[in-house]
């Protein structure tokens, strides 16, 4: 890693950690949206107001989306503690968890290609 | 017990090699359903239990990664605010098919489940399986659903979304980015965001958009529609 490389990464996590614990900051007082969340708006709010160098994030950003995927496993290891529900409710359960989580899919997903697809009318006419 | 520092690095490699080992393999073959997530709980599932270690063991030393969970969060702020420009002139929209979207699926589901299974706490925490697990967490007290089921149920609802969501969306025509990104971050949350964010920042933009905006849907819809039931 080069030098300017390495500050972008130091500039990064700086800018993440910051925002982040703004979030706590905020989620304190209105304990309405986790801290992540909060912070993930007040990133985007920096970034907006030109507080934040986008060009500095780039990379870190990538890196992270790349790898994130990881972090999901202790927590999802976690249903191994849970057998005794899952021998008693885990088929419907499942089952009904995977239905409902593609119903939802393509509700979203189809309202709102069909009003991506009117726009597209409107702007071709 | 002691913590010993090389269980430590073990349990941390452990999960870091597993994982990464399916990556490289999902790469290489390029099936959808060798996604590394769900593989990983395939293969560590077993080799803890054929070896005596208990969950709490194993979290223990590699809950550093639930928490790392929090500043990638933060991060997807960045790709959000890329796609602010085109997101803008459509929140509206957004947000009227994302309340419609997941009312109804919510109304459905606690039908679905006080049907099947005659038992309202269940109902409770499988209705909130769409939703990042703090939030859902939260609610699934405040509501009188029970805990386990509900994160066990966001982890099943974020696999589907990775695995199937994108085929599933294309197969009913549903081929702009920007939809696909929408649906997958409202039903399969932050993980179905990491997955779908690897595509393009336009994907990413819009589920984590959809992430956002439903976490506070259903903060605010859920008291209003779940206890009619009770």
């Amino acid at each position: 890693m080069n030098k300017a490389s390495f500050l972008n990464h130091a500039y990064s996590a700086l800018v993440i950690t910051a925002s982040l614990a703004l979030g706590y900051g905020i989620n304190a007082v209105f304990d309405f949206l986790p801290a992540a969340l909060y912070g993930m708006l007040l990133l985007t709010f920096g970034l907006q107001a030109e507080l934040v160098n986008p060009h500095k994030l780039q990379a870190s950003v990538d890196w992270i989306i790349k790898h994130m995927g990881v972090c999901f496993v202790p927590a999802g290891v976690g249903i191994m503690e849970h057998e005794a529900l899952i021998a008693e409710f885990g088929l419907v359960l499942t089952l009904l968890v995977i239905l409902s989580t593609m119903t939802l899919l393509l509700v979203i997903g189809l309202l709102y290609q069909r009003q991506l697809n009117k726009q597209k009318a409107l702007v071709d006419r | 017990m002691l913590a010993h520092p090389i269980d430590f690095i073990f349990y941390i490699l452990l999960t870091i090699v597993t994982y990464h080992l399916f990556v490289v393999m999902q790469n290489k073959l390029k099936l959808i359903w060798l996604n590394p997530m769900m593989m990983s709980l395939l293969v560590l599932i077993p080799i803890l239990s054929l070896n005596d270690i208990s969950y709490q063991r194993y979290y223990q030393d590699t809950q550093i990664f639930t928490q790392l969970l929090e500043p990638a969060i933060v991060a997807l702020g960045f790709v959000l605010y890329q796609q602010l420009h085109t997101i803008k002139g459509h929140l509206k929209g957004i947000f009227i098919i994302l309340s419609s979207g997941i009312s109804l699926i919510m109304l459905i589901n606690m039908m679905m489940t006080i049907w099947l299974l005659e038992r309202y706490d269940i109902a409770v925490s499988v209705s909130l399986k769409s939703v990042t697990t703090p939030i859902g967490l939260a609610l699934t007290e405040q509501l009188g659903g029970i805990a386990a089921i509900t994160a066990v149920s966001i982890i099943i609802a974020g696999i589907v979304g990775a695995i199937w969501g994108l085929p599933l969306l294309k197969r009913f025509g549903i081929n702009d980015p920007q939809a696909q990104g929408l649906a997958i971050g409202c039903a399969s949350h932050a993980l179905g965001t990491a997955t779908v964010s690897k595509l393009s920042y336009e994907h990413g933009a819009y589920s984590s958009l959809a992430l956002v905006v439903s976490a506070v849907i259903t903060a605010l819809i859920s008291p209003l529609i779940i206890p009619f039931f009770s």
